[in-house]
């Protein structure tokens, strides 16, 4: 079929239209999204936990206080009572020990969900069945939310977590900062069973003044003179002080930025106000639309010549 | 002579229950028996799945690979109706019930490997959705995709064959096909859209891995690396399903569509190559593929699997062999699923120490679901007109069928129908 001048340069302005929108649309959608962009900051009153390896002396108190408050079910492949080597579906606090030789320096680390202020675990839940609690910064986990899809155990850079592999009702157990007792007023359970005052309770910003506080009383005494947790992975609600390396005590060395702000920039781009693809798909359908129909006169001259009936 | 494929016909006079598919819908069986025993179970006893490997085989292969595998109604759809390759509208019926195949097998899988199937219905409340999680994008997206504009495209081929055995809603047929013509340019349009999106996503998918992802792969350019190699994926897999359709059922093939497809599919396959290694080298890690480390090896492999496969498509073209295409093919989908399987498996390392193998029914159970898609490509191919083939194949079966008619058989081979005279032989 020969196409017209006239059809030619129709199909023409039409492509460059569409092309023109969709780099509109596109534009538009990036501009928008430009605000959303700024690093989150943690809420004004947002609860928080400073944990010093110092202090620490590996009593446990906080992992049996921890089972009890939340009934966490007994975990019969561990001989010794509630001693997992990691967390797992049955402990969301445990202690653990970093020892790398007989001789030199250790040290115990408590591991538990460090309420990130962005958290990539909410960023990527499907219904918001982890989410983050605008006042507190606490995240907590709504079974009736949840599918299991276990995507939060991908994009935890700190492998919080945790699913129930057993059984047909699985769930998502990791720390939720003993919200009922927050809600009753008083102290999460870790904090308030520590014998040495190793992990405390507070405000974010009063426990990162204290830590700031720790630090310039004894210069020498931590690692990098740094707090875990104040601008690592976006900030943490979690807070940590160490005299060993944070990466030797499971805390990996993930930059500044948030894992979401990172990585998901571009993503949260295409899909602003849903633009990108509808444009796209109306350019597709335009384009289609003309090519569709030089087919069908083909197939129906087809259909004359062989008599068989026309294929779509 | 060459022969020209000009339209799709049924694979006639050849029995169904063949051994393979026997065999298939034997492992398929078994497959789906354990899938009930996991449900009761839990995931920990039924696969080896654990807290450092969340992801197994069931969403990183069955689904992240081989709906990669099933993108050609997407490629060839877009070279066929956007970019006007005519040749290509032949193959089209084909692609498209490969994709609606293995997005069906792969998306009933996903439903058996999430924990909690039953809270799924929010994907109907929009408002309880989070819209930045790439999860939802692909969760949405691709039921959406399979169980929209996919199925209404794999409709016509089950309205012909209705046309040709059931007389009586012959009328009913032609109103529907009629309403199919009209709005198809906008199916069509949805068909691409969709695919683009959730394909995409799937990459997207391990952008919030973040540093566990190797950095071999871990890139902002994940999303388009998917979607491009979604886009060979789709080629291979459809010209390779041709081709061994053409080998096993001893049909004629016509070699100046594959060689179109043989064409797109290299000119795919080395424009990703070069937006990956320029990626690579932007990012600054192009020494790190030089170390001599498993992940380095698993990259060059991945380069050489694709390397060898444009070397092979561009090169079999030339030989008129179809068994030499065929392995060109099968090399090619093979370095794309290593691709889109490296990120999520191999070059994925949540913690020092942590290690996943698949247990062995989890391996049944995945092998169940493809087994079940291949086995209902074999039925479809030999009840509906699916593969291509020529207008005199179209003939000589309506002739064999006369002759049979003739001879007085009274149970006619399923996928037989009488086409020319439109009438049933149930009648």
């Amino acid at each position: 079929m020969e196409i017209s001048r006239r059809a030619a340069l129709t199909k023409i302005a039409t492509g460059t239209a569409a092309v023109v929108a969709t780099g509109v649309a596109g534009s538009v959608a990036l501009s928008g999204v430009a605000s959303a962009d700024e690093m989150k900051q943690a809420p004004a009153n947002a609860v928080s936990m400073l944990y010093d390896t110092t202090r620490c002396v590996g009593c446990k108190s906080c992992v049996a206080a921890c089972a009890q408050e939340n009934k966490m079910e007994r975990d019969k492949r561990d001989p010794l009572y509630l001693a997992p080597v990691d967390l797992n579906s049955f402990s969301k606090n445990i202690i653990k020990l970093y020892k790398p030789s007989e001789t030199g320096v250790y040290s115990y680390v408590k591991a538990q969900c460090m309420h990130c202020v962005d958290p990539a675990c909410v960023a990527g839940c499907t219904f918001h069945g982890l989410s983050k609690d605008a006042k507190t910064g606490v995240v907590t986990w709504t079974s009736s939310l949840c599918i299991g899809c276990r995507y939060c155990e991908i994009s935890c850079p700190y492998g919080v977590p945790k699913f129930q592999w057993e059984g047909y009702n699985p769930k998502i157990v990791k720390c939720e900062f003993c919200k009922p007792r927050l809600e009753a007023g008083k102290d999460p359970a870790c904090t308030s069973v520590c014998p040495t005052h190793a992990v405390i309770f507070g405000k974010r910003d009063q426990l990162l003044a204290e830590a700031k506080k720790r630090i310039a009383e004894h210069p020498d005494k931590y690692f990098e003179n740094r707090v875990f947790g104040e601008q690592e992975g976006g900030g943490t609600q979690v807070l940590y002080l160490s005299h060993v390396p944070f990466e030797k005590i499971g805390l990996p060395n993930i930059g500044t930025e948030s894992i979401p702000s990172k990585y998901l920039k571009w993503q949260k781009r295409l899909y602003q106000y849903l633009a990108v693809p509808v444009v796209l798909y109306a350019s597709i359908v335009g384009v289609v639309r003309g090519n569709f129909k030089h087919h069908q006169e083909h197939m129906k001259r087809e259909e004359e010549k062989t008599g068989l009936r026309a294929q779509l | 002579m060459i022969t020209r494929w000009e339209r799709s016909v049924p694979v006639h006079d050849v029995p169904i229950w063949t051994r393979p598919f026997k065999v298939l819908v034997a492992i398929g069986a078994l497959a789906l028996g354990f899938t009930l025993w996991r449900e009761l179970a839990g995931l920990g006893p039924a696969t080896g799945l654990n807290d450092a490997y969340a992801w197994g085989i069931w969403k990183t292969f069955n689904v992240m690979v081989l709906t990669g595998l099933g993108s050609g109604g997407f490629s060839i759809g877009i070279a066929a109706w956007l970019f006007r390759r005519e040749k290509l509208h032949v193959v089209m019926r084909t692609a498209l019930l490969t994709s609606f195949l293995a997005y069906l097998s792969g998306l009933t899988l996903l439903a058996v490997d999430v924990g909690r199937p039953w809270n799924m219905y929010w994907l109907l409340m929009p408002w309880k959705w989070n819209f930045h999680s790439p999860l939802l994008e692909v969760a949405f997206c691709m039921p959406m995709y399979a169980l929209l504009p996919l199925l209404l495209e794999n409709v016509p081929p089950v309205l012909e064959r209705v046309h040709a055995t059931k007389p009586q809603y012959r009328e009913l047929v032609e109103k529907a096909e009629k309403i199919m013509v009209r709005f198809y340019p906008y199916v069509v349009g949805l068909a691409y859209v969709l695919p683009a999106m959730h394909q995409s996503s799937l990459g997207a998918l391990m952008l919030l891995g973040g540093h566990k992802v190797h950095a071999l792969w871990q890139t902002p350019m994940l999303p388009l690396l998917y979607v491009w190699a979604a886009a060979f994926m789709g080629f291979s897999c459809v010209a390779g399903t041709l081709l061994f359709c053409t080998l096993v059922w001893n049909r004629k093939f016509d070699i100046e569509v594959l060689t179109e497809m043989n064409r797109i599919t290299a000119w795919l396959i080395g424009s990703w190559m070069l937006v990956r290694m320029v990626d690579l080298i932007a990012r600054g890690h192009f020494l790190t593929s030089l170390s001599l480390d498993i992940f380095a090896g698993l990259f060059w492999t991945e380069m050489l699997f694709l390397g060898v496969a444009l070397f092979m498509l561009l090169d079999s073209s030339k030989h008129y062999d179809a068994k030499l295409m065929f392995y060109a093919h099968t090399v090619a989908a093979v370095g794309g699923m290593l691709y889109r399987f490296n990120p999520t498996t191999l070059a994925f390392q949540p913690r020092p120490g942590a290690f996943y193998f698949p247990s062995v029914i989890e391996l049944l159970i995945s092998i169940g679901y493809v087994s079940i898609a291949v086995a209902a490509f074999a039925y479809l191919a030999k009840v509906l007109a699916i593969l291509p083939a020529t207008n005199r194949d179209w003939f000589e079966m309506e002739r064999a069928q006369k002759d049979r008619e003739l001879q007085g058989s009274k149970a006619p081979a399923v996928g037989t129908p009488d086409y020319a005279t439109g009438n049933s032989f149930t009648d």
